[in-house]
């Protein structure tokens, strides 16, 4: 005699637990807090856009609200924040970023279609972590081009009227093979490039036995 | 045979057939987002041009260059040893196994810093270890090695010790000066043939 029958509501007892723990499971078992939005082919793909970055001479442009509404975000540390930074941007460093509320604040951003611009000092400073919150999915996120130096030389420039500076934009400052062949060195002083004749010291001979004497 | 039980054994296999429909594993193991940020921000990932320069001359056996700019670009030129992957086909098939290669250093470059920090995040992502960027890309490798700048008179020791390697590494990278090294001026000298025993003499 089996242990159930004399109890025949144990075996649905048994099931109900053993569906719910296995539901349960799934649900809980491997869900980490941030999962990345796309995958890394479509990542490698969205790259390929060359309009990701915002230029330095659009960021009064987009913060007056001209076009859709924008907030700067200062990656960079408290120190650096408070020795100088771009009017109205607020500071939340990089790593900060992914925490609980500011992943909250993000999500809002996005849904209410506001663009988000991220900075830090050199453009490097913010490309890594706007890719990251690329591939999170924040796809209203842009990196300030050039960063806060190239927006400082920018605005200095900007009061003269003279022409801007170049800012990292992926483009190659000289044309490569052209100073890097073999032979060109002209950076290297080199002595001694002329060529030197052979020289050749004759001397005179000597006649006869006779000949010479003092 | 107990209703029960079949009934059990139904929703076993019920249960086992909600495997299917499970996502397909990846076959690599990405990193959390939060490690990822977190890396990201280090200087650790970077490698200056001196290093990789030292690196070239040296042989080093652990050192992969990857050019990531486009196959035209890498075609006009490229460093010594360096092998292409430009960054959109940066996790085709093709080149999958040059990312994941223990203990190789993988460095990437371009013209600047942008792609190759881009193809390291997406690298890095996908859980590949020993992954750096050449700082300033190829802009620094002509800046700082192939025309290096002499340092004033007030620069510290180091830096004219820094100098003369880049100096050095400039004439392994171009080979400028080699034309001049195997022109010495020979000399000839002819001496003067005794005529005979009796010949010259006071």
């Amino acid at each position: 005699m089996h242990v159930h029958e004399l109890n025949p509501k144990r075996t649905i007892i048994t099931m109900i637990i053993f569906v719910v723990v296995i539901v349960v499971g799934l649900f809980t078992l491997t869900s980490p807090r941030l999962k990345y939005k796309i995958s890394p082919v479509e990542a490698v793909t969205t790259l390929a856009d060359d309009n990701l970055g915002v230029d330095a001479s659009n960021i009064d442009n987009m913060l007056s609200g001209s076009t859709t509404p924008t907030i700067l975000i200062d990656i960079r540390n408290n120190y650096d924040y408070a020795r100088g930074h771009i009017p109205s941007a607020e500071n939340i460093s990089a790593v900060e970023l992914l925490s609980v509320d500011n992943i909250k604040r993000l999500n809002e951003l996005k849904n209410s279609n506001i663009s988000v611009v991220i900075y830090g000092d050199t453009p490097i400073q913010a490309n890594g972590p706007w890719l990251v919150l690329q591939q999170l999915g924040f796809s209203n996120i842009k990196y300030l081009l050039g960063g806060y130096e190239y927006y400082l030389r920018f605005k200095e420039a900007a009061k003269d009227d003279h022409c801007v500076p170049a800012f990292e934009n992926g483009n190659a400052e000289y044309n490569y093979a052209e100073i890097a062949k073999a032979n060109s060195g002209g950076s290297i002083e080199s002595s001694a490039t002329s060529e030197k004749k052979h020289t050749i010291v004759r001397r005179k001979k000597k006649g006869a036995a006779t000949a010479g004497g003092c | 045979m107990n209703k029960n039980y079949l009934f059990l054994a139904g929703l076993m296999i019920v249960l086992a057939a909600g495997l299917l429909v499970l996502p397909e594993r990846e076959n690599y193991v990405q990193i959390a987002p939060e490690d990822l940020m977190w890396d990201a921000v280090q200087q650790t990932k970077f490698f200056n041009v001196d290093q990789v320069a030292g690196m070239i001359i040296n042989n080093d056996p652990t050192l992969m260059l990857v050019d990531v700019r486009g196959q035209k670009d890498f075609n006009e030129f490229s460093l010594k040893n360096s092998i292409n992957i430009p960054l959109d086909s940066l996790l085709s098939p093709n080149y999958e196994d040059y990312l994941g290669i223990e203990d190789m250093n993988v460095v990437f470059y371009a013209n600047d810093n942008i792609k190759a920090d881009r193809a390291w995040v997406i690298g890095r992502r996908m859980g590949y270890h020993n992954l750096y960027i050449m700082e300033g890309g190829l802009n620094s490798w002509i800046n700082c090695i192939i025309k290096p700048q002499k340092p004033d008179e007030a620069q510290p020791s180091s830096a004219f010790a820094q100098y003369e390697f880049r100096k050095g590494a400039s004439i392994y990278f171009t080979g400028a000066e080699l034309k001049t090294a195997d022109k010495k001026n020979s000399v000839k000298v002819v001496k003067r043939k005794k005529g005979s025993a009796v010949a010259g003499g006071c």
